[in-house]
């Protein structure tokens, strides 16, 4: 029998191929997990309850292989039956247009072409040029390269040369491109007088400004401030106008600070080398999504995955689902009032039962840890497992992590947090090695309590101007911090943001700030990083940036110190500041070596050509600190019953300051996969024991008040903790963000002078008032099928393709041919987090439109590259994956048979080319695209996009109109300009060359693009040898060029799926 | 008539009309048969109608490509020098003209108008003669680094007092070229469009 023949008799009598066992559902989870009222759901991996529980109105949805359908009836709105699409009308229109068409194509209309009056020195029309500058959203700062083309910048990466982030950025700082072209944004300065915005020129405002700055009683309120420039600027200011400062964020990293001070003696963030722990255990702490700076987090967190057989360990203590928590190898759900017994539990473990460590032996100590014994039992955990995770820590010790921090820890107990926290480390002998005390984030200096007492003293009448800039307190405090009563007891209120916001509408004037992307500035980093923000375009309209203002005024005052006078700008004034403060640095540096230091000029021009200075404080060791016992006195146990409130920030909209960019709205939240709303969110059997239901709202009641707001059901959640995200229900943000969800910050707590975000008791009550949450997860289901696939470590040591099973194809052609470039993909599920960076890099790319929430409800949202999020295990302890999924540009792709006017072909070089002029809107390849990546355009998406933000626009990319099917590409515009490069430099193509958007911006280096057909690339090195690699559904012979590598879970389990052995699949079927 | 002859129904109770009338309206059938395929059967048919080709807008300034390039010989990259290294030739900046116009025929009327606009800070709206679609994507490097020279797309634009456009400009056009082996150019959708 031949070779083939052979496969077809295998491939019938192995009909199980495509039902694979090792994801049978009594494989599922160790019995210990699994509650005796849960039945199993039917697969391993499920995307929601609804599937998990078989609901029968997802199997019905499930059947149907898209969600909506323009002529489903139960899909109609009245909106569209009265407004929408007739076919009828459509059917008009189209013969009004073919007339129109016939007629008009003779000569096409006459188009112009201005051309620069002086010839541009830096521009090359056709070229894009990139330009460093920083971005730096109150917590995180990241070093970028700015992509301009012909004078208006088009896209937001992160620089590569900067130590922190490489080429990696958020998705908030992709996001922030289109502040800069909102069109919402302040025209020019404004006078607010009764509530209305009335326009005024900058010299009235300044005049009527200084007379009130000159009575006294100033101001300052700014956010945290990490520019040296600016920080040097307002204490000039402030000395001269005998003025105060305070330093507000919503997110403030006050109680790291506290704990450090209390702990060590210093007041500072330290900075964490997550790269260095082989283990890593965080409290609440979302590293990878919105703590502290968490796309250099993410990238030393990849960093230590990459080669699965030394891959760190991450243990979360979750009591949100927070994107750490859905990374982490093992994950255990708490309550906010457990926080502190983990940390204490574990040191108690080390401590105190194995007698480890230098603090053994003082009875302080073991008096202060007595009361944490039984921590598992709090927790619900084993024993076994606890003292597991201490074994291993003292075992990693030196080498190891614990991190705390963020809202959801802003616990009354908030404090004693960091010093336990604190307190393992030192234990754990990481202080100095993993924390890095003496060089952090010396940036983070805001503070809630302050502005607590400012708001006292505006009470008291003792403010009478307060000067605000890049903060929103009138939305980011809760109205029972009483600011809003405060403001009326304040003279002026000066207002320095881009449009009237929430706290513009209780200014006296808001005179609009530049967009950081037309203004110089500078960041330190973390300390001894110095960073130039660089202006890419000039400011659009009559803004001036707050900084010149504050330097306007003092000149006008005549008062300010010698740098405010010999400055005319405020380039002149971070110029100064650079050579005062950050150059005579280098420079001493300089002279102790043999090399003399070159000039300032040539510094400042080298500065801004690699967008760093690094003075390399973080190479340095920094000895290991002291700490203070005396701070465990106050760090007590603490129970609590009743539901806790967690109030968390998301991946995509932080504190709520970017929420009117519909990118970051329509991103869907990484873990819930809800876009364009917040949500309570509650475990299922909290949601049943109260009778609360998913799509509708729930009446939350806290402190005798009640907010009614949409339900959603969160596997893996605490039965006693209830989350909503903050950073919505803006009021006066703009079009997009204002009346979307609820504002969270309400709910805050304020007690003794401090905000109590976290670990409120609230109660739920079920209504009966119908609400849609827009949830992307949809009905594309795995079926079965091996669509992610994962190992335990145990099991890769093994075997290293440990439950990749592969599948023996065949053909019956001989397959495309390719001669030149063959291009692949590959992306590594072991470092992937999930952060969805990629996808709105894609969206600013591709000129992808924006749908809202209407057309996300019926699944037509439109981004080329989305990232799947999988539960595994039963809703208690469901445990994530997550999966970018792009086109695969099949050899064998099932969209390109089906298309009847040949708009979908196959390149030379292994792409599936979509010619959008050539489609007209079968849609026959998305029904045939086994991955579901194409992406129809129902609407003219792109055609009424507001001015400016056309701006935005990639002119590499084509814009498509309505009727048109688009999907990834990619990023072939890219391979075109890098080959067009090569061939001006007549050399060929080398890996590197291309890095597609997605690749670029990853943080975690997941995605690996290049060429199959060069043997020493990495992507043809993986597709070769990697055994972890393997592609979407291999057995149907699509031959995707996109290469999977199976994620490894480091849970110190036997097996992924214990009870199978996978011993079916290695063979009939399979090779 | 053949028509009538072969119908049913509604041709049948034409019959009794006269001749004239019904072979006036098989005509026009045929002719809007015919115009109706003409336009819907491709660009090919439709006798060059759709492409410029010939187009030659007048300019608001005399622009004289004769005189330049056939008579001074400047070379095509002097005045549209971003063509080697862009995707756009681009049209010269004034400055550039100025190079050699503030001392050549700085009498003239027109150079006055470009010296004026020019000191002003003003540019000129030139017509644009070559002109492709908002999908297709040209580049200009591209062709250049592969030894494509002007003429070969732009004609003898030495000869051209006026600028016109030279060929069509069609895909077909384009992809004749891509054809030929000699070139080894490459063929896919996404070399012109993406």
């Amino acid at each position: 029998m031949s070779e083939i023949n052979k496969d077809i008799v295998q491939k019938q009598t192995q009909p199980e191929a495509l039902q694979p066992e090792a994801l049978q559902p009594e494989a599922l989870q160790p019995e210990a997990l699994q509650p005796e009222a849960l039945q199993p759901a039917q697969f391993g991996y499920w995307k929601s309850l609804a599937q998990w529980n078989q609901d029968s109105e997802f199997q019905k949805a499930a059947a149907q292989e898209f969600q909506s359908s323009p002529l489903r009836e139960e899909e109609l709105t009245e909106e569209d039956r009265d407004g929408g699409w007739a076919r009828r009308e459509f059917l008009k229109l189209m013969g009004a247009s073919l007339a129109m068409a016939s007629t008009a194509c003779i000569r096409r209309p006459v188009q112009k072409i201005v051309p620069y009056n002086k010839a541009v020195e830096e521009i090359t029309f056709g070229l894009p040029n990139y330009y460093t500058s920083s971005y730096f959203d109150g917590a995180e700062s990241l070093g970028l390269l700015v992509k301009t083309r012909e004078g208006r910048p088009i896209k937001i990466d992160g620089n590569p040369k900067h130590p922190l982030n490489g080429g990696a950025s958020s998705t908030r700082a992709q996001g922030s491109i289109l502040s800069l072209y909102d069109p919402e944004r302040l025209h020019g300065p404004r006078k607010i007088s009764s509530g209305t915005a009335v326009e005024t020129t900058w010299a009235e405002a300044d005049a009527s400004i200084v007379a009130q700055l000159q009575k006294g009683g100033v101001v300052v309120l700014t956010g945290a401030l990490n520019s040296p420039a600016t920080t040097a600027l307002v204490k000039e200011f402030t000395q001269g106008f005998k003025a105060k400062h305070v330093q507000y964020e919503a997110l403030s990293s006050e109680e790291i600070r506290e704990g450090q001070k209390a702990s060590y003696g210093d007041e500072a963030v330290p900075f964490y080398h997550f790269e260095k722990a082989k283990i890593i255990v965080s409290v609440d702490a979302d590293f990878l999504g919105t703590w502290l700076a968490p796309t250099a987090f993410t990238r030393q967190f990849a960093a230590g995955r990459k080669d699965p057989a030394t891959m760190n360990k991450l243990v979360s203590f979750d009591s949100n689902y927070s994107l750490t928590g859905a990374n982490a190898d093992i994950r255990v759900k708490i309550k906010p009032s457990q926080q502190v017994d983990v940390v204490m539990g574990l040191a108690h473990e080390i401590v105190v039962k194995k007698g480890a460590s230098k603090f053994a032996a003082q009875s302080s100590v073991k008096s202060a840890l007595a009361a944490f014994a039984e921590t598992p039992t709090k927790l619900g955990i084993s024993h076994e497992l606890f003292s597991r995770l201490a074994e291993d820590l003292w075992k990693h010790k030196g080498q190891s992590l614990i991190v705390a921090g963020g809202l959801v820890t802003q616990t009354e107990a908030a404090k004693d947090l960091q010093v336990a926290v604190n307190f393992l480390n030192s234990v754990l002998e990481n202080d100095g090695a993993t924390v890095d005390g003496r060089s952090g984030f010396s940036g983070l200096k805001a503070s809630t309590k302050a502005i607590f007492e400012l708001i006292e003293e505006m009470k008291k009448g003792s403010v009478k101007t307060l000067v605000i800039h890049g903060v929103n307190p009138n939305y980011t405090l809760p109205s029972a911090a009483g600011f809003r009563e405060a403001v009326k007891n304040v003279g002026m209120i000066i207002s320095s943001s881009d449009r009237v916001d929430e706290t513009g509408t209780v200014s006296s004037y808001v005179l609009p700030d530049n967009h950081p992307m037309e203004s110089w500035g500078d960041a330190e980093i973390i300390d001894g990083v110095y960073t130039i923000q660089q202006p890419t375009i000039r400011p659009m309209y009559d803004t001036r940036s707050f900084q010149l203002s504050l330097m306007t005024w003092a000149k006008i005052a005549k008062v300010g110190g010698k740098r405010i006078s010999s400055s005319d700008s405020y380039y002149d004034y971070v110029q100064a500041i650079w050579k005062d403060e950050i150059y005579s640095q280098v420079a001493k540096a300089a002279a102790k070596g043999t090399n003399k230091a070159a000039g300032f000029e040539s510094f400042w021009d080298q500065a801004l050509q690699t967008g760093v200075v690094d003075l390399g404080k973080q190479t340095k060791s920094s000895p290991a600190r002291t700490f203070k016992l005396d701070a465990l006195n106050s760090v007590k146990a603490k129970s609590a019953s009743g539901l806790e409130l967690v109030l968390y920030p998301t991946v995509n909209l932080g504190d709520g300051r970017f929420a009117n960019i519909s990118w970051l709205q329509e991103l869907p939240d990484p873990v819930s996969k809800i876009c364009w709303d917040n949500f309570a969110a509650v475990s299922l059997a909290t949601a049943e024991k109260l009778q609360l239901k998913e799509k509708t709202l729930v009446e939350l009641v806290i402190g005798g008040r009640s907010v009614k707001i949409p339900l959603y059901i969160q596997p893996g959640l605490h039965n006693d903790v209830v989350t909503v995200a903050i950073g919505y229900g803006r009021t006066a943000a703009g079009k997009i963000a204002n009346n979307v969800g609820v504002n969270a910050f309400d709910f805050a707590k304020i007690e003794k002078g401090a905000l109590i975000a976290s670990g409120l008791i609230v109660e739920l009550k079920p209504t009966q008032e119908a609400y849609k949450l827009a949830c992307v997860a949809g009905n594309a289901t795995m079926e079965g099928r091996k669509i992610v696939a994962e190992a335990t470590l145990t099991e890769y040591l093994k075997e290293k393709g440990a439950n990749n099973h592969r599948h023996k194809t065949f053909s019956i052609w001989s397959g495309h041919q390719y001669n030149g470039n063959k291009w692949g993909m590959a992306v590594d599920l072991n470092s992937c987090t999930g952060c969805s960076a990629c996808m709105i890099a894609c969206q600013a790319e591709n000129n992808i439109p924006v749908v809202g929430k209407k057309y996300v409800l019926q699944g037509r949202e439109m981004h080329w590259m989305r990232v799947d999020r999988y539960y595994v295990g039963n809703p208690e302890n469901a445990e994530a994956v997550f999966q970018p999924v792009m086109c695969q540009q099949c050899d064998n792709a099932p969209c390109e048979t089906v298309c009847p006017v040949l708009a979908t072909v196959h390149s030379s070089e292994g792409l599936n080319d979509m010619t959008y002029n050539r489609c007209v809107g079968t849609r026959y390849c998305s029904n045939n695209c086994p991955y579901k990546v194409r992406r129809f355009n129902w609407f003219n998406f792109t055609g009424p996009v507001e001015k400016p933000l056309n701006l935005q626009y990639n002119p590499d990319v084509t814009v498509r109109p309505r009727g048109v099917m688009e999907k990834c590409t990619f990023c072939v515009h890219r391979i075109k300009a890098a080959r067009n490069q090569s061939r001006l430099e007549n050399r060929e193509l080398k890996e590197g060359d291309i890095q597609t958007a997605c690749e670029q911006v990853c943080p975690a280096k997941a995605i690996i693009f290049g060429d199959l057909n060069d043997p020493e690339s990495r992507v043809a090195k993986i597709f070769k040898e990697e055994p972890r690699a393997y592609g979407l559904l291999e057995e149907f012979n699509a031959a995707p060029a996109v290469r999977y590598l199976t994620k490894i879970r480091n849970n110190d389990q036997e097996k992924r799926f214990p009870g199978t052995e996978g011993a079916s699949h290695n063979k009939g079927g399979h090779a | 008539m053949h028509l009538r002859q072969n119908s049913t129904g509604r041709w049948r109770s034409l019959q009794g009309r006269s001749d004239v009338v019904s072979r006036v309206r098989a005509w026009m059938m045929i002719v809007g048969i015919c115009t109706t395929t003409l336009f819907l059967s491709g660009c090919k048919w439709q006798f060059g109608w759709g492409y410029n080709q010939g187009y030659a807008p007048e300019q608001p300034l005399p622009f004289n490509h004769e005189l330049h390039v056939g008579l001074h010989k400047i070379q095509c990259l002097y005045c549209h020098n971003q063509a080697e290294r862009s995707p756009n030739a681009s049209i010269p900046a004034l400055s550039t003209c100025m190079n050699c116009h503030l001392l050549v025929k700085a009498e003239s009327p027109f150079i006055q108008k470009l010296r004026e606009a020019s000191d002003k800070g003003e540019s000129i709206p030139w017509v644009k003669v070559h002109m492709l679609p908002d999908h297709v994507k040209f580049s200009h490097s591209a062709h250049l680094a592969k030894g494509v020279n002007c003429e070969v797309c732009h004609g003898q634009v030495e000869k051209m007092i006026v600028l016109k456009q030279d060929s069509d400009l069609s895909m077909g056009w384009c992809i004749n070229c891509h054809r030929e082996p000699k070139y080894n150019a490459p063929l896919n959708c996404s070399t012109c469009h993406h």
